[in-house]
């Protein structure tokens, strides 16, 4: 096995990556290496163990077993360096609904540690890239769903990490606003930002570079959304994850 | 730095969006600070007054007639002797006892103060505390009545010679625990319900909004996030002990007898129990409500164990030593000292001393346990 240092086109990277509660295991010795610049689609039915693993990536939650990698830095040694390089946006994404759409971009931008002329010029910028400009001083609490999630975005990445792991970041809403959050991912993508996003729709898994399949705990199938068609004999993604899901 | 002042801006943002949340932040110390004193400022009458009258001449008696001039005072069918004082008044039969010893007005006619006795039963303190208040106000207006009678001192209302030295004594509670003595004890829960109430709470609602999990994938150390998040509650701690201060001797009339310097630093050490106490309930909580009930157990063992209610040398041996590890034990003291009795820091400093120590540990302790939460 190669040093983890000497890959440096690697963006994410975990080996025998395990979580147990108790007798259930929710992540089963997963292994997954993810390049610079990709889309990674993580999918996966309910309680699959989606949102454990991805948690365990950003550091959130100790392994019981196994290592992953940010960028080539062991997260269980380095967890305050890799803090500054990945956006992490949770399923149950994290605004404080009692402040308004600037107060929270300009928060998380203070937190991450920037002066308050760039937390200024930086959110005009991100309000114009999110769509949300007329919002501004909307209360968070009253933004239709789909433009919360987009804001939750824009507060998760204020530092401009080169990794954003994006957890279920489209459920419930309408195609109009997954289209636009859509839209946003390719943006960040082709400026060289690796994507790793779990999802339950599938024609937002046509849109990955490659994805991964996983079912209780354990990861059945990873390639190009191409490539598993192929392999399943079938035409679309949502037949590939059903017949991979169901067997 | 940076990263703490912009959690404490983005705190007290919440807090003063948050109507109800400002509303109770100012209403608090005027709605607890009135229900109180008007619960403790029940009228006076009827105040059953014996009165042991031993001079028998026609000064005593005229002192007995104004002390029974008004509804106040009723005359207690009781027989009170110098001897079985303390008896009586804790048979219930008599509140008041007024006691003219013989040679009461043989010292007015030489020119020299007569001294008398009143006795009170202090376990109703409020009424004992007021109905001795009444008694030196009509004693004094015999004083002045004396002076101005007297031929001797035609300019006597301005020499505060008195003809008249009244001894008061309270038995049973002879702290008097009265509407003066609670008030101090008031403010102290108002500093507390603040700092230890809206902490804990405070940090749970990120957890279950789930944006502490948001700030922890963000490069904040623990200890930055405590400080954000306790900043706030200790300016407002700050501010409420101001107010609740200010209403206690506007409105009450409570004097204010110490420094204010001391009552600000006694304060902040205080807070700083209390704010570890709320930081370390939100640690152990998943929930507002389990934070709640943690910090509500901290607080009933601390109004419990302080000396609020009943007086800590009553207590069991073993009760006593849960005392001292107490922050409102020594706050109390200090308060009551500084409002009350005029104290200065060598009177109470072994009070500040202990608040420090209780400070550390409780905050180090909390810290701790807060870590383990977040990591
Ligand atoms: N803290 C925990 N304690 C016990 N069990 C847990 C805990 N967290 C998750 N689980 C269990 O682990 C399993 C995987 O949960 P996880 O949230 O990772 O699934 P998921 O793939 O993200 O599902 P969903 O699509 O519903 O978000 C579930 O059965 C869940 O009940
Ligand atoms: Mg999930």
């Amino acid at each position: 096995m190669s040093k983890p240092e000497s890959n440096n086109h690697i963006a994410v990277k975990a080996e025998k990556l395990t979580r147990r509660f108790g007798d259930f295991t929710a992540v089963n010795s997963i292994d997954l290496q993810v390049q610079k610049g990709e889309i990674f689609g993580f999918l996966g039915a309910n309680g699959a163990g989606k949102t454990t693993a991805i948690r365990m990536l950003c550091g959130l939650l100790r392994p019981s077993e196994g290592e992953a990698w940010i960028e080539g830095l062991p997260v269980s040694k380095s967890a305050e360096k890799i803090k500054r390089r990945i956006g992490y946006m949770s399923q149950k994404f994290s605004l404080y609904n009692d402040l308004k759409v600037w107060e929270n971009l300009e928060f998380y931008g203070g937190i991450y540690g920037l002066s308050k002329s760039e937390i200024e010029s930086a959110s005009d910028i991100m309000l114009a890239r999110l769509q949300l400009a007329e919002y501004r001083n909307t209360m968070t609490v009253e933004l239709p769903l789909g433009f919360k999630q987009r804001l939750a975005l824009g507060c998760a990445i204020p530092h401009n990490p080169g990794i954003i792991l994006l957890d279920e970041p489209t459920s419930g809403v309408d195609p109009i606003a997954r289209r636009k959050f859509w839209d946003l991912i390719y943006e960040l993508a082709e400026s060289g930002t690796t994507i790793f996003v779990t999802t339950h729709y599938m024609d937002e898994a046509e849109y990955c570079s490659r994805v991964s399949i996983m079912v209780h705990g354990k990861i059945v199938a990873l390639d190009t959304p191409r490539e598993l068609k192929k392999q399943q004999k079938v035409t679309t993604m949502q037949d590939v994850f059903l017949k991979l899901v169901e067997s | 730095m940076q990263i703490i002042r912009y959690l404490v801006i983005k705190e007290f943002r919440q807090i003063f969006r948050d109507h109800m949340m400002a509303r109770i932040i100012i209403l608090i110390p005027f709605v607890q600070l009135l229900i109180l004193g008007y619960a403790v400022n029940t009228d006076l009458k009827n105040v059953k007054t014996a009165i042991v009258d031993q001079d028998h001449t026609p000064q005593s008696r005229q002192l007995i007639k104004s002390m029974y001039a008004s509804d106040l005072f009723l005359p207690a069918k009781s027989d009170v002797t110098p001897d079985n004082l303390e008896d009586r008044l804790g048979s219930d039969q008599v509140d008041l006892i007024l006691w003219i010893p013989r040679g009461y007005a043989e010292a007015q006619s030489r020119h020299q103060s007569a001294q008398v006795g009143v006795f009170l039963d202090g376990r109703n303190s409020s009424i004992a505390g007021r109905a001795g208040g009444y008694t030196l106000g009509i004693l004094r207006q015999e004083n002045q009545r004396l002076l101005e009678n007297s031929t001797l001192n035609a300019s006597a209302f301005s020499l505060p010679i008195g003809r008249i030295t009244a001894t008061t004594r309270f038995f049973y509670n002879p702290d008097l625990t009265s509407r003066d003595y609670m008030i101090p004890g008031i403010v102290a829960l108002i500093v507390t319900i603040i700092t230890a109430f809206l902490t804990g709470m405070a940090v749970v609602k990120e957890k279950e909004v789930g944006t502490l999990e948001q700030l922890m994938v963000t490069p904040i150390t623990p200890l930055q996030l405590i400080a954000g998040k306790t900043i706030p509650f200790l300016i407002l701690g700050m501010i409420e002990l101001t107010f609740a201060t200010l209403f206690a001797v506007l409105y009450f009339k409570l004097p204010f007898t110490g420094s204010i310097l001391l009552l600000f630093l006694g304060a902040l050490l205080y807070i700083m129990v209390t704010l570890s106490v709320g930081v370390f309930a939100s640690a152990v909580s998943r929930t507002q409500q389990q934070a709640m009930f943690t910090v509500w157990f901290f607080l009933v063992y601390g109004i419990l164990t302080s000396g609020f209610f009943y007086p800590l040398e009553n207590m069991p041996a073993f009760v006593q030593y849960l005392t001292y590890i107490n922050p409102l034990r020594y706050f109390l003291p200090i308060l009551r000292g500084l409002f009350l009795k005029g104290v200065g820091f060598f009177d109470i400093w072994d009070e500040y001393a202990a608040l420090l120590t209780l400070g550390i540990l409780f905050f180090s302790a909390a810290v701790i346990r807060f870590k383990k939460t977040v990591e």
